[in-house]
């Protein structure tokens, strides 16, 4: 493999760093858990296993979270939520305008995802971000919303014109964007969370102690949750764009 | 990691799908359902809040107005019973005027008649006197005894 040769020639040909590039390797490689017994068998991967976890989190979150809630002498716990709900809300309906802002909580659902899904490597879970069929997965789900958001707020007709505005002439470039910008999306946010891990993993064979916490702040937290909110703000700006 | 799975991107496509259904009836909606109420609790106090002060403001507006009605007609009570009562004295007045101008001169005239009658009933006597002394003057011609007389007469008349 080719990202593993270069793994190897930056790390050198010795024995003990070949062992670390294998062990760097099998961090990075996406393992199958357990597989279904259907359809010849459906493979459930380690980042499946680890959505499944962060979405239980976020459900048994909700469920604790939204308990008892009342207009009146609320707890503690309710203003939390409240002030998060809002905060989120604030923060997405900045991304998203006019028509668009009914996509708001799906993108914050997105937007409250990936974030954990970036740094939920730092609980000792594979990162499933870390999988590129994943973010496969959310760079279509957006880029289907935006579509089919485009066709139900403006009519086939009117969302088909908009490829040949403001010229017919950029017609190819239009449609080249139907596909580049899941594309982009889909790789920016996986080169990121790859490039983060793998720099993490380097710093922590050159420098075991101490440098790779302080640095771990800004790969792991700082980096994963702002590409959490690129990939959101990028939705939001395409559903926008979409339905005007 | 650089393989594509169709299933997993699948899973993760329905993993989301719940995810956002999850999110969207056990999160958004709770919490969106109970910051619109206790909107609608604002609202409805603020509006009633509103409604008894635009209320205060009537009952004050139909206090003053009682009010300045009570006040006015006070005024008018007050200034009739001054009318009225000023009225009364002047009347008293003339009337006790007019009652002493004829007291002073009924006793005016009392006094006259009594002047008079006494001017008359002096002279009267002072006629008799002189009679009676003239008579006895002629009629006696000790003069002492005249005199004698004369002396007891207005010694008696005393």
């Amino acid at each position: 493999m080719l990202f593993a040769d270069d793994l190897c020639n930056i790390s050198g040909k010795g024995g003990s760093e070949i062992r670390m590039t294998e062990e760097l390797m099998e961090k990075l490689e996406v393992k199958t858990v357990f597989t279904i017994p259907l359809f010849g068998g459906i493979p459930v991967t380690e980042s499946i296993v680890v959505t499944w976890i962060i979405m239980a989190v976020f459900i048994i979150f909700a469920i604790v979270m939204t308990r008892g809630l009342r207009t009146r002498n609320i707890t503690k716990r309710q203003a939390f939520l409240e002030w998060m709900v809002t905060k989120l809300d604030n923060m997405v309906g900045g991304m998203v305008h006019g028509k668009a802002k009914v996509f708001s909580e799906y993108l914050i659902t997105v937007l409250l995802y990936i974030g954990l899904a970036n740094i939920v490597g730092i609980f000792g879970f594979k990162s499933p971000t870390k999988d590129m069929n994943v973010t496969i997965a959310l760079a279509l789900m957006s880029i289907v919303l935006v579509e089919a958001a485009g066709i139900i707020f403006l009519g086939i007709r009117k969302h088909l014109h908009k490829f040949i505005e403001p010229t017919p002439v950029i017609l190819p470039i239009n449609i080249m964007e139907v596909v580049t910008k899941p594309l982009s999306l889909c790789m920016r946010l996986f080169g990121n969370v790859i490039g983060a891990f793998v720099i993490m993993a380097l710093i922590e064979i050159v420098v075991p102690i101490g440098i790779p916490m302080v640095l771990s702040v800004y790969f792991d937290f700082f980096d994963g949750l702002l590409q959490a909110y690129v990939f959101v703000f990028l939705t939001g700006l395409y559903l926008t764009e979409a339905v005007e | 990691m650089l393989e594509i799975d169709f299933w997993s991107i699948l899973f993760t496509v329905i993993n989301l799908a719940i995810l956002f259904v999850a999110m969207k009836f056990l999160l958004f909606k709770p919490v969106r359902n109970i910051i619109a109420k206790r909107q609608e609790e604002a609202d409805a106090a603020a509006k009633e809040a509103e409604e008894r002060a635009a209320e205060a403001d009537r009952c004050k507006a139909e206090y003053e107005r009682a009010i300045a009605k009570t006040e006015a007609e006070r005024e008018k009570i007050l200034t009739e019973a001054r009318a009225q009562a000023d009225e009364e004295y002047r009347k008293m007045l003339t009337e006790a005027r007019s009652e002493a101008e004829i007291i002073k001169k009924d006793a005016s005239t009392e006094g006259e008649k009594r002047k008079q009658r006494i001017i008359s009933e002096a002279g009267k006597e002072i006629g008799d006197m002189i009679a009676s002394a003239t008579t006895k003057i002629l009629g006696n011609v000790d003069e002492s005894e005249l005199y004698d007389a004369f002396l007891n007469t207005m010694e008696e008349e005393k």
